[in-house]
């Protein structure tokens, strides 16, 4: 069950945490915990992220009567967990760097030109529906998902999946809308890259 | 001049309406006399879309349900 991000629901939901109601708690874990997570890897790295998490899981929950509704649940919840990632790590520590290993397309495929010299055919199967029928794909690209540096997943989740605004992301990621930018499109040339090499078998 | 090469550094941003004015025309002629890059443009499109109607996940490291009890007692004992 998704939660629908209007007003009314999460009030009641709100309130249903507020009075303990153990299917709230398990409803907003399992649709928020996720981000959560990877908003922490995203600033803090791997190790410390579930400790960070559960933190701001903890500082929410004791905050929850504060909740004034002036954001979604989610970006409160993802603010929270982005503070307390931030002041774990230290900021003259923090370097945001999109040294990641990440490989553009090669410029094989280009001419000194800049004109692409392979031919690029349309995909055979284009929709989500059809990619998704074949298994293997959809493990490889959760697998390629999961391989990301945390930052660019970070990006594309809070972006193209959960449908974030860029100044959002860039605020809780603490990163310019420049960096942010980057961090996407890596993050999609990678995934396009698992889905097109299917496309050639 | 725009080049194939621009178009595929430029595709997040051309997708997300996120470039000048100026440079967002010279990608769109570009799109026009040039179908690889249109092909390329539209399976960046049906990258996204695809991503998102499968929603990976990050590697779960913790028992969900387990967290959700714990946070659910901390409210019985707040109260």
């Amino acid at each position: 069950m998704k939660i629908n991000s209007n007003n009314i629901d999460e009030k009641a939901l709100i309130a249903n945490l507020i009075n303990g109601d153990e299917k709230a708690f398990e409803l907003v874990v399992s649709n928020y915990h996720n981000l959560m997570i990877s908003v922490a890897r995203a600033i803090v790295g791997e190790a410390f992220a579930d400790e960070v998490v559960q933190d701001a899981w903890i500082s929410a929950i004791k905050a929850l009567s504060n909740f004034e509704g002036r954001s979604s649940l989610k970006t409160w919840l993802l603010h929270i967990v982005s503070n307390g990632a931030k002041s774990r790590v230290r900021r003259e520590n923090r370097m945001i760097s999109l040294d990641d290993g990440w490989q553009s397309i090669s410029s094989d495929h280009f001419d000194n030109t800049g004109h692409r010299l392979d031919d690029v055919v349309a995909w055979e199967e284009a929709t989500p529906e059809a990619l998704l029928a074949n298994e293997q794909l959809q493990a490889a690209i959760e697998e390629t998902f999961q391989k990301l540096p945390p930052l660019q997943r970070a990006a594309l989740t809070m972006y193209d999946m959960e449908g974030l605004k860029m100044e959002e992301v860039c605020n809780i990621l603490d990163i310019s809308a420049s960096n942010a930018r980057v961090l996407l499109h890596r993050a999609r040339t990678g995934l396009h890259q698992c889905i097109d090499k299917f496309q050639d078998n | 001049m725009i080049q194939c090469k621009d178009l595929t550094e430029e595709a997040s941003d051309y997708l997300d309406g996120d470039l000048p004015l100026r440079k967002r025309i010279g990608l769109f002629f570009h799109l026009l006399i040039c179908r690889c890059c249109r092909n390329y443009l539209q399976q960046i499109r049906s990258t996204i879309k695809t991503v998102k109607v499968l929603q990976p996940k990050e590697k779960q490291t913790i028992d969900t349900h387990a967290l959700a009890q714990k946070l659910h007692s901390l409210t019985c004992k707040h109260d």
